[in-house]
């Protein structure tokens, strides 16, 4: 074994060993901020695995996309709402939590029986190191134009969806009619019947002693 | 030629639907009688145009529908149809005249006897299996609503029953057409080309065994007859008049046309067993109708007895049986019809139909003296009296089977004679005694029994009257109805594989594919 | 080195291939009508809603005429191979756009007396069909993924879109939240296949190494594929979300999700399953089976104990994607044209329904089965209306959906689905009855049964502006279900055509064909 590979090696461990206690971290710590923190390092983590593969362009991308900004703005958000809530009691939570834990074992057993039994010597094309990034612009206006383009209107949507959601500028009446609204569903919300029964009866049941 | 039949009333209920205004009941009433003398008439026409001798499917329709389904739009007519097209006709005119006073929505209740008319219509002149379908369960929507809105206090629960037992019997019914059709690998569902014979023996009693079961629902043979009684009990008079009399045909020509017709091989082997079903049904009907205390769930009850006799005939398949069959789906028809006519009227001018209230309406000065005469001779022919139309049906079903399944036709002949036994406690009841001096009141029925029954008009009775002659035509004069079948009816268990069958003579595999 | 040479040959390939643009046309129709909308809505509400109807009218109209235009084209891949209009894409994207026009016409009083605005509705709406449309025809892995998330990401905004309501806030975070774990699902899934392809993302590069290799991995990407599309059709068990999304989402927005979403959904399903996973065919057709007799059978049982008119239509739609997936599983000419068919024919009856659910909401408030109590007495035309499209859905005759569902249940008797087509005549007896006690209650209830809804009913008017256009979609929807089934030759040529146009289904049908006749 080489230096190369040895040192190799050695980045994987440790890129893979940050990534995956600290992606434990981000699910199983109660402080949502040292979640959030974490979800920084796992971010960095990764792109530290895709500059071993030698796709730098990807971890550039990663480092600007996921840490410069996904991140920064859940740590916005936390701080923005940073209210103690005591939350209620979810029952049965242990059960809850054996049950998906048995769930994630098995789909990591089913995972794990994948990765063993799989000759993983496919063919893939040569790495080319720093010219692809020229090969990505290439193909983002060949054969993936079309996504592109897409994903600007995708873009341009989530934008405006952001606004309508987040503006305060409410109408206080029906623009056609003058009438006044509430910007919710035209059904009304309403006691339902079967629960309606028993608020009778319950009154009932206070009246009588 | 033919169509006609469909579109005259399709036609008039959507001519109804769409009458401007809001004209009145009586308007409306009047309107519906002329769209089903229509009707009708032009049954009578196509009667005229009939010839009798020839036993294949006359005067075809054929248009193209849904190519890829195998859906065509096919008419035809023999005298297994004719007949019942006839009875159609004349059923739903006699339905639509003793409606006198609905109480509510008159144009959507015309509208929707049309439709269920034409739809019958439809049914029985369909040549393709598909189309059969569909006019089978093109009916179901409209008598459902017509139990449901203008039934009694209890006919949501009826109309809901009667609704799932017949989307069952279709869905029965769709499953084995389906598997008919392409098992034998013809996709397109016309009559004519079907035959069952390349199928396996397994594959085919499983389909016929569909059918069956599907048809059985309808027709309503022993367990599953549940719907009826409710649905008659709930329905009003006139719904009653054209569930028995026509609707319930619409299962015994399933029965004859498409489990006989279609199924010869698999229905031999099937025969006996099918007897003793028809034997069963019909004790156990004339048996629970003599344990009913209403009168219309004792013609209910009836009717499931009388039905056997047709599942009896067919079971037996012989010329004589088949022609027996027939006799019986249209002499049922009437006499049903006439009963429930008559009980119809009993309720309207006492208000119960409780024969342990009931007593002494045939008294000449305050009781129900015609109606009770009318009874009395429905109830004869209904037991099979000679001289009516029930004794011809049944002699000759009793004639044709009991060669070929002498227990079977015995226990049914018990059963014929117990028709007599619950029909004459209905009118030693109810008709026969002293009418109450005082006034019975019992807080289970409504209203009470008026010791001063209101006189019957005339015009009440003219329904059941022109029913009465027609039971007692057919009785004397059977010549006619019997040239109109016998061809159709001989013809219907001559096909080759059947003849084959019964005489034991191997067919050449796959000879007929 | 290597590089240069790598685009030298790259280059003069790119310069001498057609995009073929045209195939997009339609879309280019629909996007211009949802920037046009954009830009009329800066000038204020009242302009707004006086001008971004008929916009979206043109674009939506003009992108139909479009695809008619298309159908039978000859057929070249276009962008490289992003994108192929075929009959089938032809035919679902028709489906789709048509659904989106016929719910924006119910939707404007729905969301003008909700008081949200409607040029930014009406363009995320248009988002939502840009996106289902290119799913329809999209053929690479990259496609397919970005017009998904157009189509999921517009959706989640919609159902969200009346946001000063609990419901719909809930019902637009649970459709986040299921509907984020699918896409990662998906992409997790498209990343094994790409990895399997040695570096394609096409998926005619991704059917060719599906052939070469049956890895483990293949399997585990289908799984994963498969769940995506599951979860966009709402096969259960991955229908979790379908009840409160429906309930909660505004409702002319759950008229768009439950048949232009759910088309693009059976146009993925179509284009992953026959046209990539082909060399797995007994396997997806096993698991599709399962899934389908699930849809149906918890669909249509569940539906039975519904008491909210969404939440009922909800859990139908969910069996009528059971039914629906008969056509799929069965891979045969028939069952494939029986599926557009049906589809075309969902898209009627069921916008239908919803037009009628809208119109009595609006009138009344309320969408509970038990206010439609004696409503025949006040408001005739709903009453018709929604007794014909319930019929439809229940597969009464002489109304489409009969035809519809006969054609599913031949095709799967035709290719020996005998467990299916028993399930699914079973269970289309059971959602005869749900159906029917919503009409019992419209029409049997008599005036004095009747609900308080019912009861102060307010006079019927068709005066307020997006009344009118309303009450278009409802009778022309309600006309077609009652009169389309009687006339449906046209539509059953139509859905053949489909099928006989598009290379990928017949290329199935024929290797399917040795299999059937052995």
């Amino acid at each position: 074994m080489s230096i190369a590979s040895t040192a190799q090696f050695i980045c994987f461990a440790a890129l893979s060993i940050t990534l995956v206690v600290g992606a434990l971290g981000v699910v199983l710590l109660p402080n949502i901020v040292y979640s959030a923190f974490l979800l920084g390092g796992v971010f960095l983590s990764v792109a530290g695995l895709y500059l071993l593969l030698n796709a730098s362009f990807v971890a550039a991308a990663q480092v600007l996309v996921y840490v410069g900004a996904v991140n920064v703005l859940i740590l916005f958000a936390i701080m923005l709402v940073n209210k103690k809530e005591n939350l209620a009691a979810i029952p049965g939570l242990a059960l809850r939590r054996v049950l998906s834990g048995a769930v994630c074992a098995g789909l990591f057993a089913l995972l794990l029986r994948v990765d063993l039994t799989t000759s993983w010597a496919l063919p893939g094309p040569e790495p080319l190191g720093d010219e692809a990034t020229l090969r990505i612009g290439e193909h983002l206006f060949s054969d993936y134009l079309l996504p592109f383009e897409l994903a600007s209107v995708l873009l341009l949507m989530s934008m405006i969806g952001a606004i309508v959601l987040a503006r305060r500028d409410v109408l206080v009446s029906d623009v056609i009619t003058g009438e006044p609204v509430d910007q919710g569903l035209i059904e009304k919300e309403r006691i339902p019947l079967l629960l309606d029964r028993s608020a009778l009866e319950s009154s009932l049941l206070e009246k009588t002693p | 030629m033919l169509s006609l039949l469909l579109l005259i009333p399709f036609g008039g209920a959507l001519l109804l639907a769409l009458w401007p205004g809001n004209p009145a009941q009586g308007r409306m009433r009047t309107i519906t009688l002329v769209v089903l003398g229509l009707q009708l008439a032009w049954s009578l026409v196509v009667l005229a145009r009939f010839d009798p001798g020839n036993s294949a499917m006359q005067l075809q329709e054929s248009l193209g529908w849904v190519g890829s389904l195998g859906l065509d739009y096919r008419l035809g007519i023999d005298g297994l149809s004719l007949p019942l097209v006839l009875i159609n006709g004349a059923l739903t005119l006699v339905s639509a005249i003793c409606t006198r006073d609905i109480d509510k929505r008159p144009r959507f209740y015309f509208a929707l006897l049309m439709v269920i008319s034409g739809a019958v219509n439809g049914a029985f002149l369909a040549e393709n299996l598909l189309l059969f379908f569909l006019f089978y369960e093109l009916e179901l929507i409209p008598l459902w609503a017509l139990i449901s809105i203008w039934g009694g206090t209890n006919r949501a629960y009826a109309a809901t029953k009667f609704l799932i037992f017949t989307a069952v019997s279709g869905m029965l019914i769709l499953g084995a057409f389906l598997g008919l059709a392409l098992f034998t690998g013809n996709a397109d569902f016309s009559l004519a080309p079907i035959t069952s014979e390349q199928l396996s023996m397994g594959s085919q009693l499983l389909l016929l065994g569909a059918l069956l079961i599907g048809f059985g629902i309808k027709i309503p043979l022993f367990p599953f007859h549940n719907w009826l009684p409710d649905a008659h009990t709930q329905a009003s008079t006139p719904v009653s008049v054209l569930l028995a009399g026509v609707l319930l045909k619409l299962g015994t020509y399933g029965l004859l046309r498409f489990c006989l017709g279609l199924f010869p091989e698999a229905w031999v082997q099937l025969a006996p067993a099918l007897a003793i079903w028809a034997a069963i049904s019909v004790l156990f009907g004339s048996l629970a109708a003599i344990a009913q205390k209403d009168m219309k769930r004792m013609v209910a009850y009836s009717s499931v007895g009388h039905m056997g006799y047709i599942l009896l005939a067919s079971a037996a398949a012989t010329p004589v049986a088949m022609l027996g069959a027939v006799f019986q789906m249209v002499s049922h028809g009437l006499i049903s019809a006439l009963l429930f006519l008559l009980v119809g009227i009993v309720y309207r001018k006492t208000g119960t139909r409780d024969l342990a209230v009931l007593h002494g309406l045939l008294n000449p000065e305050r009781g129900l003296p015609f109606t009770g005469s009318l009874m009395i001779l429905g109830v004869m022919a209904s037991a099979g009296m000679p001289g009516m139309a029930g004794f011809i049906s049944e002699f000759l079903v009793f004639r044709g089977s009991i060669s070929a399944f002498p227990l079977a036709t015995l226990l049914s002949m018990v059963g014929s004679g117990l028709t007599a036994v619950y029909f004459l406690l209905l009118v030693n009841r109810a008709f026969f005694g002293r009418l109450a001096v005082t006034a019975i009141t019992d807080p289970v029925v409504h209203g009470r029994l008026d010791v001063n029954l209101a006189a019957v008009a005339p015009r009440e009775t003219i329904p059941a009257m022109a029913l009465a002659i027609g039971v007692v035509v057919i009785g004397l004069l059977p010549a006619g109805l019997g040239r109109l079948s016998e061809t159709a009816a001989t013809a219907m268990v001559q096909l080759p594989a059947l003849t084959a069958a019964l005489h034991g003579v191997a067919l050449p595999s796959g000879g007929l594919g | 080195m290597t590089l240069i040479g790598a685009y030298a040959v790259v280059a003069p390939t790119i310069t001498s291939l057609q995009l073929n643009a045209g195939a997009i046309a339609p879309e280019m129709a629909v996007l211009i009508a949802l920037l046009a909308c954009l830009v009329v809505d800066l000038a204020g509400e009242g302009v707004a809603s006086r001008w971004v109807p008929p916009i979206c009218y043109a674009g939506l109209l003009s992108a139909l005429v479009l695809l008619a235009l298309q159908w039978d084209a000859p057929l070249e891949p276009s962008f490289l191979g992003s994108f192929l209009a075929d009959n089938l894409a032809v035919a679902f994207r028709a489906v789709v756009a048509g659904s989106t026009l016929l719910s924006l016409l119910i939707s404007w009083r729905y969301v003008e007396s909700s008081g949200t605005p409607v040029g930014e509705y009406a363009a995320i709406l248009l988002a939502a069909t840009l996106g289902a449309m290119f799913l329809c025809g999209s053929t690479d892995l990259i496609s397919i993924f970005i017009s998904l998330e157009t189509l999921s990401v517009s959706s989640y905004l919609l159902s969200g879109y009346m946001k000063r309501d609990a419901r719909s806030a809930e019902a637009a975070l649970k459709y986040l939240l299921v509907g984020s774990a699918a896409a990662a699902v998906f992409l997790y899934g498209a990343s094994l296949l790409y990895g399997l392809t040695g570096g394609g993302t096409g998926l005619d590069a991704v059917a060719l190494a599906l052939k070469t290799s049956e890895t483990p991995v293949t399997a585990l990407a289908l799984v994963f594929v498969l769940a995506t599309v599951a979860f966009k059709i709402a096969a259960v068990p991955f229908h979790q979300w379908t009840p409160d999304v429906y309930e909660g989402s505004p409702t002319p927005v759950v008229a768009f999700l439950s048949v232009g979403s759910k088309a693009a959904g059976f146009a993925l399903a179509l284009r992953l399953l026959v046209g990539c996973f082909d060399s797995f065919e007994t396997q997806w057709k096993l698991l599709f089976t399962v899934l389908a007799i699930l849809s149906m059978t918890l669909g249509n049982v569940v539906a039975l104990a519904q008491t909210s008119m969404k939440r009922m239509l909800a859990y139908s739609s969910i069996g009528q994607a059971g039914f629906v997936m008969i056509g799929l599983v069965c891979g045969t000419e028939d069952g494939f044209s029986a599926m557009v068919l049906y589809m075309a024919a969902y898209l009627f009856m069921n916008l239908g329904a919803f037009a009628c659910i809208i119109l009595f909401s609006l009138r009344t408030g309320s969408d509970r089965i038990s206010d439609y109590a004696g409503l025949y007495q006040k408001d005739p035309l709903i009453t018709l209306g929604l007794s014909l499209c319930l019929l439809s859905l229940g597969g009464i005759p002489p109304m489409l959906g009969f035809f519809g569902k006969i054609y599913l249940f031949f095709a799967g008797w035709a290719d020996h689905q005998y467990l299916l087509v028993v399930v699914g005549l079973i269970t289309s007896v059971v959602s005869i009855y749900y159906y029917i006690s919503v009409i019992k209650m419209m029409v049997v209830k008599e005036p004095q049964e009747a609900s308080d809804a019912v009861k102060s009913y307010p006079d019927i008017t068709w005066s307020v502006a997006g009344m009118p256009s309303l009450r278009t979609a409802l009778v022309a929807c309600v006309l077609i279900t009652a009169v389309g089934g009687v006339l449906s030759n046209p539509l059953f040529n139509w859905a053949s055509a489909t099928v006989a146009g598009t290379p990928m289904l017949q290329r199935a049908i024929a290797s399917a064909l040795p299999v059937a006749l052995g």
